[in-house]
């Protein structure tokens, strides 16, 4: 029981770390550019927010470009193929509910599970950084507890209503996150970050998203885990 | 607003109670989901003093299970404690216990240093290990429960295995000062915190555990092992009182011989029913009414409006400290328990 759990030590600059650190990079630049984009999307469609959707879509750009400079500063060309094909079922999702005007599926996937998948990352990916993109990673961390959840109190205000919809979307979305992490598991090893500790800061961060909507905790266990051991 | 953050004792336990529960999620699942399982606020907690007063509280399991220690899981048993930590601070709870393996991970891996965990600023005071209360119950079954079975204190050898912990050493402190025990036998791995313990005292027998037992007419047994420690073959006294104080409580089924009678230490029972379901799961025998006294404490500091961190750091209770615990275990209901 005296063992501590000791912080590793890194080469950040070895193969092995930057050829795995192209594929995470990538991911996390695409996922904000994804974020941007599919704000930008809805405040079409909800003219009544469009100019604060617009400022969210703005504060994802402004974290791509930090990440892009992670990227820059260990001489690391991100694979945005890689990362392109990593978000192509979670984006065809997106745009599917957007064409059929599921507003509530839409903010699922972007204001839910887009932003606690990337909390999660970024919140193990800070103690295990470089310092430089550990500062960059804290600031954004920052910014994004800092504004409110636009689809999460968009959700809230319209719980009874979109109940229904946020669990079937859950069911549709849920595994496709599993899905996606075990695909990264070894690269995210590479980079000090334990599967399982990404597992666990989502369901916190996406349960804590889940409480504050309404939902209670009994539905919100059940639909954290959704599809977790299937995957 | 009081909180509780428990665990289960078992893999298989807390599978069986995900079953019972209805959280077919959970409940076929292997230690690494518990891994990876964030903490959850399960239950409301409502508790009426033997005054009056009324309080309410949360429990928050953390998903802890003592596997992830002795499977080596360290990180997932630290995540564990500080996500829940994290969770009932989030939620406004104003004192904490930090129940079983809870206060035992956070000390032994010195989580004080890990004061963050994603957007909270971890603020101690509002958590206590409930050590105090523990100690103090299991000095008050030791002094209640030792005439039931003939055995006269100031005649009596008394041998605190886990000697040099928080509650042990705590214990130790009691029966030199408060009781006319004749001796002290004290027992734990580390010879230079025993030795330190001794010179406190100025009393105390420093011995191994199977020299220790054989001379014992009581037992307090305050180690907390993952795995635990068989002494079912080390011959001990009749009649002899075994308090078992440690985590989890297993000592009972494994005792078998004549004269020996083992009490659930650091247990109490309070007068009055408490609404809550967590106890049933954790196979209270009246889980209406018997709670861990760690916990009880918490729902003192609630009563007393004493929101701090009344237990903390290792090895700083003092007397006075559960005196002044104790008085108030009294005054709102609760008595140490003492059926066998």
């Amino acid at each position: 029981m005296q063992e501590l759990a000791v912080r590793p030590e890194f080469d950040f600059t070895s193969e092995a770390y930057k050829d795995a650190y192209s594929r995470i990079n990538a991911i996390v630049i695409e996922g904000e550019e994804e974020a941007k984009n599919n704000y930008i999307a809805l405040g079409k469609v909800l003219p009544d927010h469009q100019a604060e959707l617009e400022k969210l879509a703005k504060m994802e750009a402004r974290h791509k470009k930090g990440f892009q400079a992670c990227g820059k500063n260990l001489s690391v060309t991100p694979d945005m193929q890689f990362a392109q094909d990593y978000f192509a079922a979670l984006h065809g999702n997106f745009q599917t509910a957007l064409a059929a005007d599921k507003i509530v599926t839409c903010f699922l996937i972007q204001s839910l599970i887009i932003e606690a998948f990337a909390i999660a990352a970024y919140n193990i990916y800070i103690p295990v950084a470089d310092p430089f993109a550990r500062k960059i990673t804290e600031g954004v961390v920052k910014d994004e507890y800092l504004h409110l959840n636009f689809g999460e109190e968009w959700l809230k205000a319209n719980f009874e209503s979109v109940k229904e919809e946020l669990e079937q979307a859950n069911k549709e979305n849920l595994p496709l996150v599993w899905k996606m992490l075990n695909q990264v598991e070894a690269d995210a090893h590479e980079l000090g970050m334990e599967k399982e500790a990404l597992v666990e800061d989502f369901m916190i961060s996406y349960g804590e998203a889940l409480a504050n909507i309404g939902f209670t905790t009994r539905e919100i266990m059940k639909m954290s885990a959704y599809g977790l051991t299937a995957a | 607003m009081f909180g509780l953050i428990g665990h289960l004792t078992s893999l298989e336990h807390a599978q069986r109670v995900a079953q019972r529960l209805g959280y077919s999620e959970y409940s076929d699942q292997g230690l690494d989901f518990w891994c990876a399982a964030p903490p959850q606020l399960v239950d409301d907690i409502t508790v009426t003093s033997a005054t009056g007063q009324t309080i309410y509280g949360k429990y928050v399991e953390s998903c802890f299970l003592p596997e992830m220690l002795s499977q080596r899981r360290i990180k997932a048993a630290i995540r564990k404690i500080l996500n829940a930590m994290a969770a009932a601070q989030k939620n406004g709870i104003q004192i904490t216990a930090l129940g079983g393996f809870s206060s035992i991970v956070f000390e032994n891996f010195s989580l004080k240093n890990q004061q963050r965990v994603r957007d909270v600023e971890l603020d101690y005071s509002r958590f206590t290990t409930g050590n105090t209360h523990t100690a103090y119950i299991i000095c008050r079954q030791v002094e209640q429960a030792a005439p039931k079975l003939g055995i006269d204190l100031s005649q009596a050898t008394v041998a605190v295995c886990g000697a040099t912990g928080d509650i042990g050493s705590a214990v130790c402190r009691w029966l030199d000062r408060q009781t006319d025990v004749q001796d002290l036998l004290l027992i734990a791995r580390n010879q230079e915190r025993l030795q330190n313990l001794q010179a406190e005292l100025g009393r105390g027998k420093i011995l191994g555990l199977e020299e220790a037992l054989p001379q014992a007419d009581i037992v307090v047994w305050v180690a907390s092992m993952p795995r635990g420690v068989d002494i079912s073959q080390i011959p001990l006294r009749n009649p002899c009182l075994l308090i078992d104080g440690g985590y989890p409580k297993n000592l009972d089924a494994k005792m078998q011989q004549p004269g020996v009678c083992v009490l659930k230490g650091g247990i109490v029972e309070h007068a009055l029913d408490i609404d809550w379901q967590i106890m049933e799961l954790v196979n209270m025998d009246v889980p209406g009414r018997q709670l861990f006294a760690c916990f009880a404490e918490a729902m003192l500091l609630e009563f007393e409006q004493l929101w701090t961190n009344f237990s903390w750091g290792r090895n700083q209770i003092t007397v006075e400290k559960m005196e002044q615990i104790g008085t108030a275990s009294c005054k709102h209901g609760f008595q140490p328990l003492l059926s066998f």
